[in-house]
């Protein structure tokens, strides 16, 4: 074989069934996803954007270009800070409540004990329950004249007591911290306890015999070795918490006043109470641009989107 | 001084019983292997003097001093496990510092002691790297460094070399027991493996459903086996048993084969066997102590076997010769050109001095 024949050889074994018919047909396999893509994300995106230049409202089909309008209304517009700050104050508290306890009862179920399933499938039970139902329970549980909570803090203190737990200003939020809580834990638990688990065991061992106390071993080793999937609960939590309605919603509609208003509920009561539907608009996209920016900078840190 | 003593020692799990009452008491500077099949109690033996596992009855004492309520890390032990259980998330000089870390040694006396115990075991140029960038060669050598550099009173060895391929078992088999040539510390090693156990050890505690079966230097265990166990766990290939009675011959004891041969006991080893005459015993041979029948050879104590070859399987320098003998199947070690081909007819010498008899009722070793 001379030189050049093995040349042919060697391109025709490197292209099999030639090149270019190849390359359109791997286009034509990722074609369907990419069309249902701009389908349901790109197009509502762009339209979204389009809406919040306009000045649509219930009572009127404005579509004329209306520049910034929308958006100079929004930074003015203290009701919506305050929600911001509502829904970063409900995030700042429930999720490290969340991550800690639920890894502190993963560390608490992580060696064997008697009936230890059945105790892990009855404390996930929460994360099962649609949040709207988790909120109309706990909104029956702190009800002032029939609610249990109340009955069984009037036995303790002997007398009949009325705690307004949805509407005392200093009680709102503790309640509603705590029905969120109760939801969410468990995800954390059993996430945890699940990365807990993958701890290789012998190292733990090693370490003991190296004279490590328990701390030492929890940073040095244990953490290390469940951070990536720590790292995307919290994730994916801090992004739950942000979008924080359904228990807010169930107990107390934001009340009283406006003081426990998240930013959903703000932009829900904005474009399907009041059909300010471009101002709407407005917040939504602000709310996906804030959110991504927390979400690359997360990833980032993380480095899990290598 | 003893650096360990153990007494009446037991552990369950659950309903197991893996430790049955073991008593063992290890001096000073000695090098031991607990050796046996898997299951056998072995490595929770190890993980209970370490203090991974409780005791359930019975005491354990290090350097005189009984540790059963102490945790691992006050019992003054280093532990070498056998997947290595190094630290990921720390480089190679951090894991080996880790120990001395953790009991707040002064950083310069750190640095010097990892520097002296990677140069030992020549990872030097590794002490940057992270684990999952060594080979298992090197990982094992970074998991002795980081037992050797806690100078600690007990080394512990949990079957340390089965993760590692043949050569470099060979390698690293060589090296701990240079190291403990050179550190003069009392180790304790546990394999499964008994050529590891015979190679390594000072002495060799060989256990058996979670009791000792017998204990003691590997050549005193190699050629007197208290128990026909001992006798075929330790030796490659396994000695050969065979069934036989005793019965007395001209002015000796014969051993008499099911096939009829009668094999003669040398006068020195029949006073022990006085009054067993007529009874049913095991004979147990070990391969090497056969050999190719020489005309002419008047050694005392060798008897001539005749035998068919079935299987011939050359090794190099040796050949294992497999034939029936009485009614089991028996392997000799020949040297490599003393058989050919299976289905030859040839005259084996077996030294009658070296045989073991095993009563067979106890499988107690009676002469």
């Amino acid at each position: 074989m001379t030189a050049s024949q093995a040349d042919l050889v060697l391109r025709a074994g490197a292209r099999p069934g030639g090149g270019r018919h190849d390359r359109r047909f791997k286009y034509a396999l990722v074609a369907p996803s990419i069309f249902v893509l701009l389908l349901i994300g790109v197009f509502p995106l762009v339209y979204l954007l389009v809406v919040s230049f306009q000045n649509i409202t219930m009572t009127d089909m404005d579509k004329t270009f209306q520049g910034l309008l929308n958006y100079r209304l929004l930074v003015q517009d203290t009701r919506m800070w305050e929600a911001l700050l509502h829904t970063v104050i409900f995030t700042a508290v429930a999720l490290p409540i969340e991550l800690l306890l639920g890894l502190a009862m993963a560390q608490l179920f992580i060696d064997r004990l008697p009936g230890r399933q059945v105790f892990i499938a009855l404390l996930v039970l929460p994360v099962v329950v649609s949040p709207i139902v988790a909120g109309a329970t706990w909104s029956l549980m702190f009800n002032t004249r029939f609610g249990p909570i109340n009955q069984i803090i009037g036995w303790f203190a002997g007398e009949e007591v009325n705690i307004l737990w949805t509407i005392n200003p200093s009680l709102v939020y503790p309640a509603i911290l705590a029905a969120e809580i109760w939801q969410w834990t468990p995800f954390m638990f059993l996430l945890l306890l699940a990365a807990l688990s993958g701890v290789d065991k012998s190292q733990l061992e090693a370490a003991a015999i190296d004279g490590a106390g328990y701390w030492r071993s929890f940073f040095k080793l244990v953490l290390p070795a469940i951070w990536p999937v720590m790292a995307v609960a919290i994730l994916i939590r801090g992004l739950d918490l942000f979008r924080l309605f359904d228990i807010v919603w169930a107990l107390t509609k934001g009340g009283p006043g406006t003081m426990t208003e998240t930013i959903s509920i703000f932009a829900y009561v904005k474009g399907f109470q009041q059909f300010e539907t471009s101002y709407t608009a407005a917040v939504a996209l602000m709310i996906i641009v804030l959110l991504t920016v927390v979400v690359l900078l997360a990833l980032k840190r993380v480095q899990l989107a290598r | 001084m003893s650096d360990l003593k153990i007494t009446a020692l037991h552990k369950y799990y659950g309903e197991v019983h893996a430790v049955k009452g073991v008593d063992l008491e290890i001096p000073a500077g000695e090098f031991t292997v607990l050796v046996g099949q898997s299951g056998c109690g072995k490595s929770t033996l190890l993980r209970t003097i370490a203090g991974l596992e409780t005791a359930d009855a019975g005491t354990i004492e290090i350097g005189g001093e009984v540790v059963n309520d102490h945790a691992p890390r006050d019992r003054d032990i280093a532990m070498v496990f056998q997947n290595y259980a190094l630290y990921p998330y720390m480089k190679v000089y951090e894991n080996i510092a880790f120990g001395l870390r953790a009991r707040r040694t002064p950083r310069a006396e750190i640095d010097a002691k990892v520097r002296k115990a990677a140069q030992m075991l020549a990872i030097d140029h590794l002490l940057e790297r992270y684990p999952r960038q060594l080979s298992g060669g090197q990982l094992q050598r970074v998991a002795i460094g980081r037992a050797v550099v806690r100078n600690a009173r007990l080394y512990l060895f949990d079957e340390p070399l089965s993760n590692l391929d043949a050569q470099l078992r060979d390698e690293m088999r060589g090296e701990i027991k240079r190291l403990h040539q050179d550190l003069g510390k009392t180790m304790i090693y546990v394999t499964h493996d008994q050529i590891e156990a015979m190679t390594m050890a000072d002495r060799i505690v060989l256990l058996r459903e979670g009791r000792i079966e017998q204990q003691g230097a590997p050549l005193d265990l190699y050629e007197r086996p208290a128990t026909r166990y001992v006798a075929g766990f330790l030796g490659s290939p396994t000695m050969n048993f065979i069934d036989a009675s005793l019965e007395r011959g001209n002015d000796a004891l014969n051993v008499r084969l099911c096939d009829g041969t009668s094999l003669a006991l040398p006068m020195a080893r029949t006073a022990k066997l006085a009054g067993r005459e007529g009874q049913r015993v095991v004979l147990g041979v070990r391969p090497e102590h056969m050999s190719r029948a020489l005309a002419g050879d008047t050694r005392s104590g060798l008897v001539r076997y005749e035998a068919r070859i079935d299987l011939v399987q050359p090794t190099g320098a040796r050949t294992y010769a497999t034939f029936r003998m009485g009614d089991t199947e028996a392997v000799a070690e020949l040297l490599a050109h003393d058989v050919s081909q299976p289905g030859e007819r040839i005259g084996l010498a077996i030294d009658m001095n070296r045989v073991i008899l095993i009563d067979p009722g106890s499988d107690a070793v009676i002469g």
